[in-house]
């Protein structure tokens, strides 16, 4: 087998090479043979003829050296090509819709493809990914798997460890950045000096930060990610060295990251820890339970993750000894290590995995379907078949030939598959954004390219070789009966059994389409509780340094509503730290009301409800109504009675009985009392969850927000007024960033986009499979009709109705579909099960969808059928007697 | 032409082929005239199953090629033996000479 293939290639490689070598050879032998005659006294003339008499066919000495050498196998193989494309040309209907169906159902496995090597079978972009650990803190006493560090565990981690060959530490932080054109908040990440070093990135230009730069007081600097360098800077190389102005002082860009996934937040800048003035008061370095930083390290050379595990479980176990009241036994403490990659694409998995096998599922179907076409075209070309093997061609050099046939079919397939894959990336890409920092580098690299390549081949083959195999068994039998009626038993077996299978594999995929279109409509019903329509939202990120009191903020919080309820269009402008749909959480709070026995266990017992800074019109701006009592005033200042306004659900949890409105609560354990003063009506935190007990407490009273997000009422469009918002804002305070408009009607969009999409691409694949099953079916169908003509006409000539002979073609059908959907309705349920977690409200074996479906092919199926069933009652019973042969 | 000649058997071909090359590197002209000679022209090489044969013994690496001069200052593809190709020619002598015995002994006895 080896030889034979070594033997191939050269002959590729050296085909004109042996056939120059072999001409002159064989002439140098003519030549000295006319020579030796020419010795024995003939002419030149007669010498000549003589040798060719002699030494016989040279073409047929030339053929059988190629067989030798290898090169008949390529000969033959470009026989076959040739001859296969002109076969593919001469039916260019089933061509075409072959092509279209391969080029659909690999294009689909290529896309999907394209996401997993990107996102989950490429190492990571960093060097040597794989040894790249996060570590936790966990209390799993408690339920908490993730506790951030504060910087004295961050340093017991680094200083204790064996196995590790870097810690660094990372906490996300937003600061406002001036020396653009306008203030601008830049999401940053503030990291060890050694950070990128430990993960193994080289900036793309400049320098990442050295140890000098995370020295107490040096002077701050910047790193760009590559995304921010392009969006802000244009790409522009020159912003390195240049100065900016934050958090009160100027911070120097010393390099930009290259085009990586960045990880755990896609951030704007990096500065060291020393340049954070959070991260680097002295109260907080000292402070053992000031906890914000996660913790990332590379294992060094010879350890792996276990034996870091093992080394991390001592300093753990160290920790808790040393510190019992910072780490009590009742919550537990561990440390757990987490390979980086895991982390990055645990969220996607589920989903990519789901996608891979439907769009398997739906190539499976065009295999089974195209196989199906191409036995119907063998039956029509039985002729050509048959006569080629009266004529010697072997068994094998005919199904090669069909091989070959289906194989460049295949290929040309794949290329459109590449074609369609390639128009898809940038929706998949996005799509994949919504689940892992990774989805940057999908991209349509080589090893994309193999797999398309190879799946078109494995196609071709699947699709190419059960056709073939049932091709000629028996040559004299065939030839016998050329009128094909009796031959094609075995084949209608197979052609049923890979009916009833694309039947089955539709059923599967409509399933699940039909399952997440249920879960979809749910989500989408969901009535949010306030009204979405003409709200603009945007996030204002106080300047920390510049508003550092309450009344400060609370002077411009006041000032910016008022003026922008003074914008036209503007109806009502209102304030919180987040808002419904929004992806920032809002706070908590332990709800204690007064008079009541505290539970348990004392404070931290208490049960936890959601906590919202609200601005007084920010009710009326959502539309949320006021059931009972009364909202937030102006009235409702600093110095005036504390109050708060809690939601329906925990009126109706916590106040049965009573009427809610003025009880008191404590938001500050217990020191002070807060009195109720109104009940609002529920509304969704998040579209999938039920809704949270809230108590919303008055920001004018509390002005605590350093992020706030602002709520504009319009009137007409709430886009267009952004430019006046914006200014609106500057005329107050020119150096106070806003950004992230949004409406609510794009929040909730956004919300929902992910399985729209996951729907969307269900639905088609779905739609595909269907329509390419129905064309089986009545393909199929069709093909026995024409076969059978002669047997439908003898019965109309014995007086059989047209009825039952549509009966008798349709229960062919019939039993095609009812064997379809059984084997269907059990392969659903399994896959159905799979899907579980992507489904909303709705139960993997939901029997409206399974109903729904089997209604929808049953349907499909029986139209399918009666097309080609019908052409059966117009059979002429004399013109199909007399043309049997 | 009209002596009586035999046609050779494949395997009794490549084992001659293997045996003049023995001798010395030769083309595929010099091999046919060499063993037609030796036999005193009761052998004669089919130039139809010579090429061909010269092709299967090289694939199977028994036989190399190489581009040379011929005695009459024209380019000739020369063959020779290769190591394997010798140890064939050893194996297949002995295998010859063993059937040809019995097959002599039996043609005596009856």
């Amino acid at each position: 087998m080896f030889r034979m293939i070594r033997r191939a290639v050269r002959a590729i490689l050296r085909q004109r090479k042996i056939e120059s070598d072999l001409d002159e050879e064989l002439q140098f032998h003519l030549d000295m043979q006319a020579k030796e005659y020419e010795r024995r006294g003939m002419s030149a003339q007669e010498a000549r003829s003589a040798t060719l008499r002699t030494f016989g066919g040279v073409h047929q000495i030339k053929e059988q050296v190629r067989d030798l050498r290898g090169v008949g196998l390529i000969e033959v193989f470009r026989q076959d090509l040739r001859f296969g494309l002109r076969t593919l040309r001469k039916s260019p209907g089933f061509t075409l819709v072959a092509i279209l169906a391969l080029g659909l159902g690999i294009g689909a496995n290529t896309a999907i493809f394209s996401v997993i090597n990107g996102v989950m079978l490429r190492p990571l972009p960093y060097e040597r990914g794989d040894r790249i650990v996060q570590i936790r803190q966990q209390r799993p006493l408690a339920n908490q798997n993730n506790v951030p560090f504060s910087v004295q565990e961050v340093e017991d981690y680094r200083t204790q460890n064996h196995t590790l060959s870097g810690v660094v530490e990372y906490h996300a932080m937003w600061f406002i950045l001036l020396g653009r054109e306008e203030p601008e908040r830049v999401q940053t990440g503030v990291v060890s000096h050694n950070f990128f070093h430990v993960l193994g990135i080289k900036p793309l230009l400049g320098r990442t930060f050295r140890p000098e730069d995370e020295q107490h007081e040096a002077d701050a600097v910047l790193v760009l990610s590559y995304g921010y360098w392009q969006r802000a800077f244009g790409g522009n190389p020159n912003v390195v060295g240049q100065a900016f102005q934050m958090n009160d002082r100027p911070h120097t860009v010393i390099g930009v990251l290259p085009q990586i996934p960045q990880y755990p937040d896609e951030n704007d800048v990096y500065m060291p820890t020393s340049a954070c003035p959070f991260r680097s008061e002295d109260k907080f370095i000292a402070n053992r339970t000031a906890r914000m930083m996660q913790v990332f390290g590379r294992i060094s050379d010879g350890e792996t993750v276990q034996s870091v595990q093992q080394d991390l479980d001592t300093i753990a176990g160290r920790l808790q000894q040393d510190h019992p009241e910072v780490y009590p036994a009742t919550t537990g403490y561990t440390a757990a290590v987490i390979p980086l990659e895991a982390a990055l694409t645990s969220s996607i998995k589920p989903m990519l995995s789901m996608l891979i096998f439907t769009a398997g599922f739906v190539l499976l179907i065009v295999c089974a379907s195209i196989a199906n076409l191409t036995i119907a075209r063998l039956l029509r070309r039985e002729r050509e078949i048959t006569i080629r093997a009266a004529m010697g061609a072997s068994r094998v050099r005919i199904v090669r030939q069909l091989i070959t046939e289906s194989i460049t079919l295949s290929v040309i397939g794949g290329v459109a598959g590449l074609i369609f894959a390639a128009a898809s990336m940038n929706m998949l890409t996005r799509f994949a954004a919504r689940y892992t920092a990774r989805a940057v580098e999908i991209s349509m690299d080589a090893r994309v390219l193999v797999f398309t390549f190879v799946v078109s081949l494995l196609t071709g083959a699947l699709f190419g070789l059960l056709p073939a195999l049932q091709s000629r068994r028996n040559l004299a039998r065939s030839l016998r009966d050329a009128g094909g009626r009796t031959v094609s038993r075995s084949r209608h077996r197979v052609r049923s059994v890979l009916i009833v299978a694309q039947i089955a594999v539709s059923f599967v995929l409509l399933i699940g389409a039909g399952l997440m279109m249920r879960s979809l409509f749910k989500l989408e019903a969901i009535n949010p509780g306030f009204n979405l329509h003409n709200v603009l939202t945007m996030r204002i990120a106080l300047n920390f340094s510049k508003y550092n009191t309450s009344e400060k903020r609370l002077d411009f919080a006041q000032r910016i509503l008022s003026d922008f309820e003074q914008l036209p269009g503007v109806t009502s402008a209102g304030a919180n730290g987040t808002f419904p749909l929004n992806e920032e959480a809002p706070g908590s709070l332990r709800l204690v009301v007064e008079g009541r026995p505290m539970p348990e266990g004392g404070f931290s017992q208490a049960p936890l409800v959601d906590l919202h800074f609200v601005s007084p019109r920010y009710f009326e701006t959502l539309g949320m109504q006021v059931l009972n009592g009364r909202g937030f005033s102006n009235t409702d200042g600093i110095d005036a009675t504390s109050v708060v306004v809690v939601n329906e659900s925990l009126a109706r949890r916590y106040f049965p009985d009573d009427d809610a409105t003025g009880q008191r609560l404590t938001l500050d354990r217990g020191a002070t009392w807060a009195s109720v003063v109104g009940v609002v009506a529920d509304v969704k935190q998040q579209l999938q969850a039920d809704v949270p007990d809230t108590i919303y407490v008055p920001l004018f009273q509390r002005p605590i927000l350093l992020t706030m997000q602002v709520l504009l009422r319009t009137t007409g469009d709430p886009k267009l007024i952004a430019p006046a918002v914006r200014e609106a804002l500057y005329k107050n305070d020119p150096e106070q960033p806003v950004d992230n408009f949004r409406t609510l009607d794009e929040v909730r969009a956004e919300v929902l986009a992910p399985p729209r999409l996951t729907a969307a691409l269900l639905v088609v694949f779905a739609c595909l499979a269907l329509v390419i099953t129905a064309a089986g079916i009545a393909g199929v169908i069709g093909f026995s009709v024409s076969e059978r003509s002669h047997e439908i006409g003898i019965r109309m000539a014995l007086g059989a109705r047209r009825g039952a002979v549509l009966w008798m073609i349709l229960r062919q059908g019939t039993l095609l579909i009812g064997a379809g959907l059984a084997a269907g309705i059990v392969g659903g349920l399994g896959f159905s099960q799979v899907m579980q977690g992507l489904l909303f409200q709705v139960q993997p074996n939901d029997l409206l969808t399974f109903l729904a479906v089997s209604l929808v092919l049953a349907i499909i199926g029986a139209a399918a059928c009666i097309l080609p069933a019908r052409r059966a009652t117009t059979v002429d019973p004399t013109m199909a007697l007399r043309s049997e042969p | 032409m009209t002596k009586p000649n035999l046609d050779l058997l494949q395997g009794t071909l490549d084992m001659l082929i293997l045996k003049t090359l023995a001798l010395q590197p030769m083309h595929g002209w010099g091999i046919s005239q060499r063993i037609q000679q030796i036999s005193q022209d009761v052998l004669v090489v089919n130039q139809g199953s010579l090429y061909p044969a010269l092709v299967r013994l090289e694939e199977k690496g028994l036989i190399e090629s190489e581009w040379g001069v011929s005695e009459n200052n024209r380019r000739a593809k020369y063959y020779s033996l290769t190591r394997s190709g010798k140890k064939q020619l050893n194996e297949e002598t002995e295998t010859w000479e063993r059937m040809t015995t019995a097959v002599q002994k039996i043609l005596q006895t009856s």
